[in-house]
């Protein structure tokens, strides 16, 4: 018996027999997960990495207990989707910890939280003062949601009554020194005025530079493969082996 | 054709990865006269109870032959366990059948047919 052949096949099917699934199971982000989904994740991966090392069982009962994971996930799933309140039940609702400026104690002991955790998560939303904060909401994925008290919102420019250019999404044009026309004809521009353009940042070919995007309000950003950066600056605090 | 090709793609792999899954018992089918080693177990239990060792000499390297030429094909599809039982059989027999010990090798015989029939299933 060739083990060494044996596991590679069986790393082949378990890899796509997970990708596959995972794939049909959906749920593109981690972000998304709630604390249910994110066992099952592991549980499903731990039985597709048996099935590939654990040479003493055939991999034919490791891949039915794989799919039959992925069912159940994709059973509850939709039953979730469909019955709002087995959704609840199983996947748990957003729960309010701050409200008008109070920490909510009792919720706390609930959910089983510390004061501390709900401090680092509102530090993780760039709030470092809990006086700042009129609502926090506790999402089903462990995500902490903040609406700031109205003074300590940022200003916007409605706030100043003044009109701003919409600047939509950027539409890259040049990407890794390759003109993408599709793009340039999809924002109503054409090689000629590209070129026109670039040759105001000293490019005189596309191949000189690395990235190009143009979004709505016409605004270009351009970065080129010679940065001329003579000094970069060093963000490590401590001197590693690169 | 691409939206074809994303659906059509996983389920030809799948149905590959389930082919290779449970080919065991097909694949333990002997495909030729060499490889059959449900009969070489039974010419050798015959030749043993008879007591013609010369014969069971012979036959014994057949059926060493004979597995390792289905070994190839069912280990993809096999547990290592009953693998490695079943070589460890066939290796003692071989000493038992060369001691010309009928109990010992009639007992390497049958285990030798029971890991064969457990082999993939």
């Amino acid at each position: 018996m060739n083990e060494g052949l044996v596991v590679v096949v069986r790393a082949i099917i378990s890899f796509f027999s997970l990708l596959i699934l995972t794939k049909i199971l959906g749920k593109e982000q981690i972000s998304q997960l709630t604390f249910f989904d994110y066992i099952l994740g592991i549980t499903i991966g731990s039985i597709a990495s048996e099935a590939t090392v654990d040479l003493s069982s055939r991999i034919w009962p490791h891949f039915v207990g794989l799919l039959s994971w992925a069912i159940l996930a994709y059973l509850m799933q939709y039953i979730t989707l469909k019955w709002r309140y087995l959704a609840k039940v199983i996947e748990g609702e957003p729960v309010i910890v701050i409200m008008n400026g109070k920490i909510m104690d009792n919720v706390l002991k609930k959910m089983k939280f510390r004061v501390s955790d709900i401090l680092e998560l509102l530090r993780n939303q760039g709030v470092f003062d809990p006086n700042e904060v009129d609502y926090a909401i506790l999402e089903a994925n462990g995500s902490l949601s903040v609406l700031k008290k109205s003074e300590y919102l940022p200003l916007t420019p409605k706030d100043m009554n003044i009109e701003v250019k919409p600047t939509g999404i950027s539409t890259e044009l040049v990407y890794d020194g390759k003109l993408i026309i599709e793009n340039l004809t999809q924002m109503n521009k054409d090689e000629k005025w590209l070129m026109n353009q670039l040759k105001k940042y000293g490019i005189k070919d596309v191949s000189e530079v690395f990235l190009v995007t143009l979004n709505d309000a016409g605004s270009l950003y351009v970065d080129k493969y010679d940065d001329n950066i003579k000094k970069i600056k060093d963000i490590g605090d401590y001197k590693g082996p690169y | 054709m691409r939206r074809f090709l994303i659906y059509l793609i996983p389920i030809v792999a799948m149905l590959i990865f389930l082919l290779i899954m449970i080919s065991g018992d097909f694949l333990k089918k002997p495909f030729s006269t060499d490889d059959d080693i449900a009969e070489s177990i039974s010419d050798l239990i015959e030749a043993v109870n008879n007591e013609a060792w010369e014969e069971a000499d012979n036959k014994i390297i057949g059926l060493e032959l004979a597995w390792k030429k289905v070994l190839f094909r069912v280990q993809f599809s096999s547990e290592r366990g009953e693998i490695n039982e079943l070589t460890t059989s066939i290796a003692r027999l071989k000493g038992a059948i060369m001691a010309k010990d009928k109990p010992g090798a009639l007992m390497e015989l049958y285990e030798a047919y029971s890991h064969w029939n457990d082999l993939g299933s």
